[in-house]
């Protein structure tokens, strides 16, 4: 399988501070990958970079075999790449439902023209929408909130949404920053199956950044670590385990032993 | 009213421009006293929808609308003079008056893509001042326009403006505010007022949304201030000063930002509400200081707003 994102030595400085510096990285488009690192270690920034929120200093990224350079995020996001955040952004003052809705118009073939004139067409389209975005809300569940303030979910439930409501762009490249954080571990469980079914189900590739190391161990094929913006290692989970350079910088000694 | 809209939204207007036609015939019985503050209010409805597009349902924090407004009323004023002076016949009236109402808002329109453009990089009270500033522009470029009067004002607009115009535009404007906010398409405008780097990432076009609000809003403002022109038959540059601006920048808060109904509303009772306190016309900008402080303290989400979220109905 071809790679669907490819990035080849990506560097961005911010003043001073390099955050991510000289970075490769190829996933095949039907992977599912962990990014991982200690605070700070450029995870985050990666992400922005991938999705056009910033654009390198350094290097090219690719996604389909396409440059990225100078595409705004509203550009990649049409050209198949979707994410969530770490610090949660869902549109506080919409309902769960219109928060899915958002990310539907992106491929809604009705415009200003349709919305004022408001023909039998228009209609049946937008009945179309509510349908495909319940059976996406079905699938995590959150069909019965679905008239609820997203902001007002319980915090596991507003991280799913994220995740809906980045499904509902269909995307080929996920990005998941962060995830797990903040739920409970029967919640982490649901999740980690739920993240393998997306993929198969929605035919596309994942990459996630996650601190839950049991969870990123369990899920991930392949892992790329990175520090002070520099990738130190990439390998299966077992390799990045064993990987001292890793364990000095991130895991420890205790996760080390522990498998 | 949202949900009206949804279901049956042309059947809603169709409705609506009805009751106003028999209202109209009707009108014949008010005093002109109660007739002018009806306009006056279809009038400032027009105007409170229309910055409720830029401020309430998208974010843009503008407080230069009365300048579209003045842009409309200033062209489509001079139109219509030209118009009466060319000696055209009576039949051609309504048409010459809705064609000079469409110019003033397309001029308007235009101004606004302008004013909307730093709204891509500035944002809150920094987008606020620039857009006060072009405001101010706009009303001092009038007052030294010699052919519109310069600061003497504009003199002689003929009296076009019915009930059956104002309150007609200002149907045609909730519902054009309210169908495409209503739609698909139309909840970008809340997703870029809530979250513009969200927003960006699920395929939303911040720019975009942000121009159209603009262009829209500022072209209903254009066609308020023919429909004032040609009802106060007088146009004076200081009657487009700041707090004109302000004023339907409170009647926008009062309303619930974001909501039509509750901006209707408010557009309403704030038409009334000087008019009944003549006496204390001096006073007016300080209550209106005020209520705005006690609201933003007591009810920050608007007087009029019962609900929760915009409840989702396809
Ligand atoms: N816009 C910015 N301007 C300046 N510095 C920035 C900017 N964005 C990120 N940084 C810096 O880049 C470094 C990497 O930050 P980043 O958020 O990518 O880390 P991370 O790996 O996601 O960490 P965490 O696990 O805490 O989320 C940090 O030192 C951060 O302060
Ligand atoms: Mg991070």
């Amino acid at each position: 399988m071809p790679p669907i994102l490819e990035l080849d030595q990506v560097t961005i400085r911010f003043g001073g501070l390099t955050a991510v510096s000289e970075v490769s990285l190829s996933l095949p488009g039907d992977a599912l990958c962990g990014l991982i690192g200690p605070n700070g270690a450029g995870k985050t920034t990666a992400f922005n970079l991938i999705t056009g929120v910033y654009q390198p200093t350094e290097g090219t990224i690719r996604f389909n075999q396409q440059p990225t350079a100078g595409l705004r995020p509203y550009q990649l996001a049409a050209r198949g790449i979707a994410r969530t955040f770490q610090n949660i952004r869902l549109f506080p003052s919409l309902s769960v439902f219109d928060n899915v809705r958002v990310a539907m118009a992106l491929h809604h073939p009705h415009g200003i023209r349709q919305a004022l004139w408001r023909g039998r067409s228009f209609g049946a389209s937008e009945g179309d929408v509510a349908r495909r975005i319940v059976e996406l809300l079905a699938i995590f569940g959150l069909d019965e909130v679905r008239d609820v303030q997203a902001t007002s979910l319980p915090y596991g439930d507003q991280r799913r949404l994220e995740i809906v409501r980045a499904l509902a762009t269909q995307p080929r490249l996920l990005l998941l920053d962060e995830p797990a954080a903040g739920m409970n571990p029967t919640e982490k469980v649901a999740l980690a199956q739920l993240i393998r079914s997306i993929r198969e189900r929605f035919q596309l590739a994942v990459l996630l950044v996650e601190h839950d190391m049991q969870l990123v161990m369990n899920l991930c094929e392949r892992i790329t670590v990175l520090d002070y913006g520099v990738k130190i290692a990439e390998g299966t989970p077992a390799e990045i385990r064993r990987n001292p350079k890793v364990i000095e910088a991130y895991l420890g000694e205790e996760h080390a032993l522990e498998s | 009213m949202p949900t009206i809209l949804q279901s049956g939204a042309k059947r809603w207007l169709l409705v609506a421009l009805l009751v106003i036609a028999v209202a109209q015939a009707a009108s014949g019985w008010l005093n002109r006293y109660y007739l002018g503050v009806s306009i006056d209010i279809a009038i400032n409805i027009v105007l409170a929808v229309s910055l409720n597009l830029i401020n309430g349902h998208t974010g843009q924090f503008s407080l230069g609308h009365c300048g579209f407004m003045a842009v409309g009323g200033y062209v489509s004023a001079m139109l219509t003079i030209a118009a009466s002076r060319a000696g055209l016949p009576p039949a051609l009236i309504p048409g010459i008056f809705a064609l000079s109402l469409v110019a003033g808002g397309v001029l308007a329109a235009l101004a606004g893509v302008a004013v909307g453009i730093p709204s891509f990089r500035l944002r809150g009270d920094y987008l606020a001042i620039v857009t006060l500033g072009f405001g101010e522009i706009i009303r001092v470029f009038f007052q030294t326009f010699e052919p519109a009067g310069a600061a003497s004002g504009l003199k002689g607009i003929p009296n076009h403006t019915t009930f059956l115009w104002a309150w007609s535009l200002a149907a045609i404007t909730v519902y054009v505010v309210a169908s495409l906010v209503n739609s698909t398409y139309g909840r970008g405008f809340l997703a870029v007022h809530d979250d513009e780097i969200a927003a960006g990432a699920m395929g939303v076009n911040p720019m975009r949304y942000k121009l159209t609000a603009f262009s829209i809003g500022a072209f209903f403002a254009g066609i308020a201030g023919g429909l004032y022109a040609h009802h106060k038959v007088f146009l004076s540059p200081t009657g487009f000063d700041f707090m004109r601006s302000i004023e339907i920048v409170v009647m926008v808060i009062l309303g619930g930002m974001g909501r039509t109904a509750g901006v209707v509303i408010a557009a309403i009772l704030l038409t009334i509400l000087p008019e009944v306190l003549r006496g204390f016309a001096d006073y007016r900008m300080i209550l209106y200081s005020l209520l705005i402080i006690a609201l933003m303290i007591a009810r920050p989400q608007g007087l009029f707003t019962f609900v929760g979220p915009r409840k989702a109905k396809a």
